[in-house]
């Protein structure tokens, strides 16, 4: 029997009765129903236009942090996030980067993969530094994208980074000069193009923000993200 | 992070956790975290590893099963230091001044053997016999000679009792308490008690391990844990098992010569073990889903009450334990209790509890079937004919009774809808043992 790759209980392959019927092909279960119900989509809700965070009653839309980039960047720019950055998306986001089990990938590659090239878009993935790349292995963002054709135009500058993002605050994180360069023999791909960057979470938005102004200055046509959690 | 090279000695971890400054060391051995031939193998846990689902980019792998303990991959080397025993050799490490009977003293001088030649043991002592106490003389033989010493146990319970209990016996010796939970930083020490998980990241380097109720979940029958403990111990290092209910891979290992064996039947309060009585009820097992119990039940449960005489309450499933905590109560009898089981929140207050009689008896699933003591209780087990009742849990719930030498006896109630072969196969353990007991 196989395991639930998140929480290790058995799983029964279960098959519909349609799916024998139909003979529709049954994609492999990777999670088991708890776990799976315990992620929250954000497709369908209503979320704020600009960085794509659900809403409350309360909240403008833009939201006040969208308001606050308004005065800070000069291009406007819309997120997409697929899922809430709840409880369950960040011991996911624990295990599938920091554990390191890139098989975790598989729980929503397809499903991003599938948004992703609904957009038609250029699909620019995030980078790591090579830091990242030497203890991980790999990137968190282009595991993701496996099922995609996407193209590496941005690397991550060559300063180590210190700390960790999470570690760090807003205004530290505003502070930060641009984190990444563009790669010369590949940023002709780009220009009067629509990207679509793909990042696994947004938090303050200002790491991908910084990637979209370089991908501004390569000459793309438009520019927005696409993330798995917000 | 190592702090120090000490921390390396008889372990392995990950290139990864070596601060740059330790690096260079020449004592330092290397060997692949991840083996790629002749199958792809996980050096550290010994998993066989599916190529497709521990792949990495660029032609790496990883072990994703043992990655809780952080992860093993190719991109990194396994490291660690010869254990190289630095500790002093005390005489009269031993700080426990009490008595053993003849029969623990015996057992005693057998287990200083087995450390002394370095053997493969089995001691399968009846529950209540004093196990502990028999270590300490075979510890302190260790100490005397520089060995160093580790009492493994699966269940982290039993871990975490020992631990005050070795502390309080060598008082001059360091020893360490390691499990998943648990906050203390490693430090090289000449007694480690750990879960047999943190076995996993030792590398030769133990010249006496002793597994403590090895019988048990997750241990039995986990290849991963069994692979762990032979990279532990050093190559010929001296093994002691204990358990009071020896599964049967140990016992095949014992006919095949692989094992020696040697049998304590007898509790140090020198009384017998008391045998369970089965009482038959039909239909029990729909009565509790009902949140009903049968009247002889009740009955019992209410002389107990009122005759003041503690007890524990085993059923089988989670589910059952606010079922028949609903049916006492519409019962209506007056008593204190609680239920208990093993992801509670609140278990460790609520066995507390129980040990300071706050309350006169406690509903609970399996998890208190071993490791935990109440002096004086006696035991009543609902659907003990449940499949999850194996054999060796019948025996060990048994074996909570009459521990204590001012109460010897005491009930042992099996409640049951047929006369099963695992109760059958409890009850004839408990006959054998108290016949081997007679021969003494
Ligand atoms: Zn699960
Ligand atoms: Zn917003
Ligand atoms: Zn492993």
């Amino acid at each position: 029997m196989k395991e639930c790759l998140l929480c290790q209980v058995p799983m029964r392959a279960e098959v519909s009765f349609d799916d024998i019927i139909l003979f529709t092909r049954v994609e492999p279960m990777l999670i088991c129903q708890d776990c799976q119900s315990a992620f929250e989509k954000l497709t369908g809700q209503a979320t704020c236009r600009q960085c794509g965070r659900r809403l409350t009653v309360v909240m403008e839309n833009p939201c006040y942090d969208c308001q606050r980039w308004q005065h800070q960047i000069s291009f406007n720019f819309r997120n997409v996030g697929l899922y809430e950055y709840n409880a369950a998306m960040k011991d996911y986001m624990k295990r599938y980067k920091f554990l390191g089990d890139y098989r975790l990938r598989w729980l929503f590659a397809k499903q991003l993969g599938q948004f992703a090239l609904k957009t038609k878009r250029l699909l620019v993935p995030i980078p790591v530094t090579a830091d990242t790349m030497a203890v991980r292995g790999f990137n968190q963002v282009t595991g993701l994208l496996e099922r995609c054709h996407y193209i590496e135009v941005l690397r991550a500058a060559q300063l180590t980074k210190n700390r960790r993002q999470s570690e760090k605050n807003r205004v530290d994180r505003l502070r930060l000069s641009q984190p990444f360069e563009l790669v010369k023999e590949k940023a002709h791909l780009i220009a009067g193009k629509k990207v679509a960057l793909i990042d696994d979470v947004y938090t303050t938005g200002t790491t991908i923000r910084c990637a979209a102004t370089l991908l501004y200055q390569a000459g793309a046509a438009s520019v927005i993200g696409i993330t798995l959690a917000r | 992070m190592i702090n120090h090279i000490s921390e390396l000695y008889g372990r392995q971890l990950s290139s990864l956790e070596l601060p740059s400054e330790l690096a260079n060391l020449p004592q330092l051995n290397q060997r692949d975290a991840i083996d790629l031939k002749p199958k792809l193998r996980c050096a550290r846990c010994g998993a066989k590893l599916n190529r497709k689902q521990a792949a990495l980019p660029n032609g790496q792998f990883y072990c994703y099963v043992c990655i809780q303990m952080k992860r093993m991959d190719t991109l990194h080397q396994l490291v660690f230091i010869e254990e190289p025993n630095r500790f002093p050799k005390k005489l009269d490490a031993l700080s426990w001044d009490g008595q053993l009977t003849g029969l623990q003293e015996v057992c005693a001088d057998m287990v200083v053997d087995v450390f002394k030649n370095r053997k493969r043991h089995l001691l399968w002592a009846v529950t209540g016999a004093g196990k502990t106490e028999m270590l300490f003389k075979g510890i302190n033989w260790g100490i005397a000679h520089g060995k160093r010493i580790a009492i493994a146990s699966p269940r982290i319970d039993v871990c975490i009792e020992l631990f005050p209990r070795i502390q309080a016996a060598f008082q001059k010796t360091p020893v360490i308490l390691l499990h998943g939970k648990s906050e203390q930083p490693y430090k090289y020490s000449q007694i480690v008690i750990c879960t047999t998980h943190q076995l996993l990241r030792f590398y030769h380097a133990f010249d006496i391990l002793i597994i403590d109720e090895v019988d048990v979940f997750p241990f039995s029958g986990n290849p991963m844990l069994h692979f762990g403990v032979n990279n532990a111990i050093k190559p010929n290092g001296a093994m002691l098992y204990l358990t009071a209910t020896p599964d049967q891979h140990l016992l095949s290992q014992v006919r095949r010569k692989r094992l020696s064996i040697s049998y304590l039947p007898i509790r140090y309060h020198g009384h017998l073990l008391p045998e369970p009585t089965i009482i038959k009820i039909k239909n029990l097992s729909h009565q509790i889903t009902l949140k009903s119990l049968n009247k002889r039940i009740l009955k019992m449960i209410a002389q107990l009450i009122s005759q003041k005489q503690r007890f524990l309450l085993f059923v089988p499933h989670i589910k059952d334990l606010a079922a028949v905590k609903s049916a006492i109560q519409q019962a209506h009898i007056q008593a204190n209790f609680d239920t208990v089981y093993s992801a509670d929140p609140d278990r460790i207050e609520k066995v507390a509890a129980m040990r300071n009689r706050r309350l006169d008896f406690i509903i609970t699933t399996t998890i208190l079937e071993r490791g935990v003591t109440f002096p004086g209780t006696d035991v009543l087990v609902l659907k003990a004919d449940d499949a999850i009742f194996s054999a060796a849990a019948l025996v060990q719930i048994a074996g909570r009774v009459g521990r204590s030498s001012e109460r010897p006896d005491g009930r042992v109630l099996f409640y049951c809808e047929s006369h099963c072969a695992t109760v059958r196969s409890c009850q004839r353990q408990i006959r054998q043992m108290n016949q081997r007991a007679w021969r003494l």
